[in-house]
């Protein structure tokens, strides 16, 4: 096919996974009862789950050989190497190291699985990750934020950085 | 500036060949999507504008789902895409053309307000986004893989 004169559509899309994982929110650098203030129940000394859904969403051009981004398989096989073989059935404490954050929030998650996928694709790049920790509750992080933020000044405004967890 | 979003169905049967390709490598890279099967589809339309000061409203609903049902519908539903809709003679009616396909209908057929996204599900976990952006001219295609 001649190359189109407008270029080729950009086209985002989205698959979605889920995995079950248990985790304890406890900062280790703060006093048990101050750990129990902050996190209420979910800092309950032996754990609970959730079955978080990930939506994992790349962006790219379509093939016009293909009509696809990717072929949806193999960003399946590369969710499956990078997240659902590790994060599936685990304890997601055991799972995180001090640099990924202080503790098991969706929000360290996030950053952690975004760290994990990102980089890894050839003709698209990894656009959003949204997580379900449950069906209330969902995080996001995408490149157009972490653009922004990059940009940003490094000290966060008095405002940044919430005080009272919110975690079911 | 407001964005709303109308969202309808459609049950439609495709396949997935190119035409340039033999059969061999039509089912290496398709599979079993070579084989004509089919989808209820959901489509979210956003459109984007101010809100009218007399009516309130960046376009009426109803209208909206008119204009999807003459402009979409009536060329999808319960058709058969690569027989049915001229475009996906040649194109492959994955998801991603028929989002391209769906904006390219709808876009110039909006007054008072633009297009800002099509959203398609093809089934409970897959859906793709189009926002009409097209890549820098002349770049190759796509073909995103594992690095």
């Amino acid at each position: 096919m001649p190359p189109e004169p407008r270029g080729l559509p950009l086209v985002e899309v989205t698959r979605t996974y889920q995995f079950s994982a248990a985790h304890r929110m406890h900062n280790p650098a703060f006093s048990d009862a101050e750990n129990a203030r902050l996190y209420g129940r979910c800092n309950n000394p032996t754990g609970h789950g959730h079955t978080y859904r990930l939506a994992v969403t790349i962006r790219g051009q379509v093939s016009p050989d293909t009509g696809w981004v990717m072929p949806g398989e193999a960003l399946d096989a590369l969710v499956r190497r990078h997240v659902l073989v590790r994060f599936d059935r685990a304890n997601l404490d055991q799972l995180l190291s001090p640099a990924d954050g202080v503790t098991s929030t969706t929000e360290v998650l996030a950053g952690l699985l975004w760290r994990l996928l990102d980089g890894r694709l050839a003709g698209a790049v990894l656009w959003r990750l949204r997580i379900e920790e449950t069906p209330s509750n969902f995080f996001e992080v995408n490149r157009l934020l972490l653009r922004r933020a990059a940009a940003l000044p490094d000290r966060p405004g008095p405002a940044a950085g919430g005080q009272k967890a919110s975690h079911p | 500036m407001i964005q709303l979003t109308k969202r309808v169905e459609f049950c439609a049967a495709h396949r997935y060949q190119n035409p340039r390709w033999s059969a061999e490598e039509n089912a290496r890279v398709f599979g079993r999507c070579v084989n004509l099967h089919g989808h209820n589809y959901v489509l979210e339309v956003t459109i984007q504008g101010e809100a009218s000061p007399e009516t309130g409203m960046v376009m009426d609903l109803k209208a909206l789902k008119d204009l999807i049902i003459d402009t979409v519908l009536a060329r999808f539903d319960h058709k058969n895409l690569n027989v049915d809709v001229p475009f996906f003679t040649e194109a492959i009616p994955t998801p991603e053309n028929l989002a391209v396909v769906i904006w390219d209908l709808l876009a110039p057929a909006l007054e008072g307000c633009s297009l800002a996204r099509i959203r398609l599900h093809e089934d409970g976990t897959t859906y793709v986004d189009y926002s009409g952006e097209r890549g820098p001219a002349g770049e190759p295609a796509g073909a995103g893989r594992a690095a």
